[in-house]
């Protein structure tokens, strides 16, 4: 009895879903956002358990980068480039009202996806160094570590308000989509 | 129509689970990575017992997390060759159909009493969503039976299935019952 609205509700006519994220992305994307909330807000910085987080955030980008040599298509390098020349390319198509969808990361939020990992990598690193005896104490180390925090949580920050734009410009829920692993494309829009 | 969606969901949630093994074994064996490489720079060797096993237990989870990354890749694969197919055969069985019913004259309201009939409803079901009488719906599927040259509903909906099976979605329309 249901058939009749469930065509609808499956959308064949206005949109259809298509599979963008893998598991392995998604789980690595939310406990990452985790362990930097935790290590952020919660921890006490100078723990042991401030520690392990961190070593499991720098394990989390270790593995992400692992399986974007291995993975399959949507998650691996070569889907999105770090160029900032096609960034720019994108931000003029977006400045004159282009709205094509793109499947993987859109060339800005892809230059995000480096920052971010490059930053929980220094993070990692310079908060491993603390730990050392060599470098135990030493000031610019703790410096370091706590201006690239800045940083991340600017990026963080700037990451959130570019999924909320793109989520309002293409209608595409790009949260959900990280969550069930689809985007749920318009009829008609143009992919790349 | 349940089945394949189903099928997918199950393989969905296969996924998911490597995925989750995939990550927790992938954390387990870099921590006894880091665990083996401060020991040996404390000043441990390899031939001892404690150190051996460690490395053993890596170099065992590193094997398990790159074998389950090729189940997972595999899986992902066959999802959306199964997604791609259904949408073909999809997009191909919506043609046929569409070939099937201009072959044989059906009039608009004819064409919806079939689709609906090729998806499995009943007569009272069709009559409640198209807002009409039972009998209405009943004389509709006696007439859509005969201008298809079918003997009732299974031989009707056995004349899509047979255009699914031999594997030719290109054949003209098999009916030869055309009024």
């Amino acid at each position: 009895m249901s058939l009749p609205s469930e065509q609808t509700a499956g959308g064949r006519e206005s949109a259809r879903d298509v599979a963008v994220w893998d598991p392995l992305v998604r789980l690595i994307h939310w406990s990452l956002a985790l362990t930097i909330l935790l290590n952020g807000a919660i921890t006490d910085d100078e723990s042991k358990l401030h520690e392990w987080v961190g070593y499991v955030a720098l394990a989390l980008v270790g593995i992400r980068l692992v399986w974007a040599v291995c993975g399959p298509k949507n998650a691996r390098f070569g889907t999105f480039p770090p160029s900032p020349a096609r960034a720019v390319t994108y931000v003029r198509a977006v400045m004159t009202g282009d709205r094509s969808v793109h499947l993987s990361h859109n060339p800005l939020g892809a230059l995000m996806v480096y920052n971010l990992w490059l930053t929980v990598i220094a993070i990692g690193v310079t908060g491993y160094m603390m730990t050392t005896i060599r470098f135990f104490g030493t000031e610019w180390v703790e410096e370091a570590h706590e201006l690239i925090f800045n940083w991340l949580v600017l990026s963080v920050a700037l990451h959130v308000a570019g999924v909320a734009f793109d989520t309002w410009r293409t209608g595409i829920n790009l949260v959900r989509s990280m969550v069930v692993g689809r985007k749920r494309i318009p009829r008609g829009a143009r992919r790349k | 129509m349940m089945l394949p969606k189903l099928f997918g969901k199950s393989r969905e949630r296969r996924a998911t689970v490597l995925a989750s093994l995939i990550l927790l074994q992938a954390l387990c064996a870099l921590f006894f990575i880091g665990d083996v490489i401060t020991d040996l720079g404390q000043g441990e060797h390899l031939d001892d017992l404690h150190l051996a096993l460690e490395a053993l237990a890596a170099v065992a989870l590193i094997g398990g997390v790159v074998f389950l990354m090729v189940e997972l890749r595999r899986l992902l694969s066959r999802l959306g060759d199964m997604d791609a197919g259904l949408r073909v055969a999809r997009g191909q069985m919506v043609q046929v159909m569409d070939r099937f019913f201009d072959d044989w004259n059906l009039t608009e309201s004819e064409r919806d009493v079939a689709m609906m009939i090729l998806k499995g409803l009943d007569n009272a079901t069709i009559a409640q969503v198209r807002n009409t009488a039972p009998g209405t719906v009943r004389a509709q599927g006696t007439r859509i039976y005969a201008k298809s040259g079918a003997h009732g509903r299974a031989q009707f909906l056995s004349l899509f299935m047979e255009e699914l099976m031999c594997g030719d979605f290109d054949a003209a329309p098999g009916a030869d019952g055309t009024p």
